[in-house]
């Protein structure tokens, strides 16, 4: 095996592709722990109440939003 | 992909990038698998084991199996909601 055999377009893509999974993992992973503090409040029961997993998709979402207001904030800046 | 298929190239050459890759994947399989579980230890063990006793009473290790599945369930919750914009 030749190093240069790390630095050929296929084995770019595996790593921006790899890249990109870590990314999405860590975002997924970082909801999760900020949205449970949030919406798991009392002792996980053997399933969601509805508010429970209301909470936690609208969490999601609303830090998505939130994310985006505060890069317009910003970029308003500049 | 297709130069693997192809067994006249230098199949050994080729092969090891393959491992390579696997390799790299397994690596980051193992680590994903482990932050994921120091999490959970830590979420979990803030709900369920409050006042630690001399050992893990049946009330708190249901509390742990049940909350590593609420986990595991959050986990899905959020990446579907990361996916479908609203």
């Amino acid at each position: 095996m030749d190093l240069s055999d790390l630095n050929t377009a296929e084995m770019q893509k595996f790593y921006s592709e790899e890249q990109q999974r870590a990314m999405v993992n860590e975002m997924v992973a970082k909801l999760t722990s900020e949205c449970w503090d949030k919406c798991i409040t009392g002792t996980p029961g053997n399933k969601f109440s509805s508010s429970e997993s209301n909470c936690l998709s609208n969490c999601a979402h609303r830090y998505l939003e939130m994310s985006m207001l505060i890069m317009k904030r910003f970029q308003s800046m500049q | 992909m297709d130069s693997f298929s192809n067994p006249s190239a230098g199949s050994s050459q080729q092969l090891s990038a393959q491992d390579i890759r696997k390799q790299l994947k397994n690596q980051l399989a193992l680590e994903y698998a482990q932050q994921f579980l120091e999490t959970v230890g830590k979420k979990c063990f803030e709900k369920c084991v409050t006042k630690p006793g001399s050992s893990l009473g049946g009330s708190e290790s249901s509390c742990i199996s049940r909350c590593v599945d609420r986990y595991i369930e959050a986990t899905g919750i959020i990446s579907k909601a990361l996916f479908t914009s609203q």
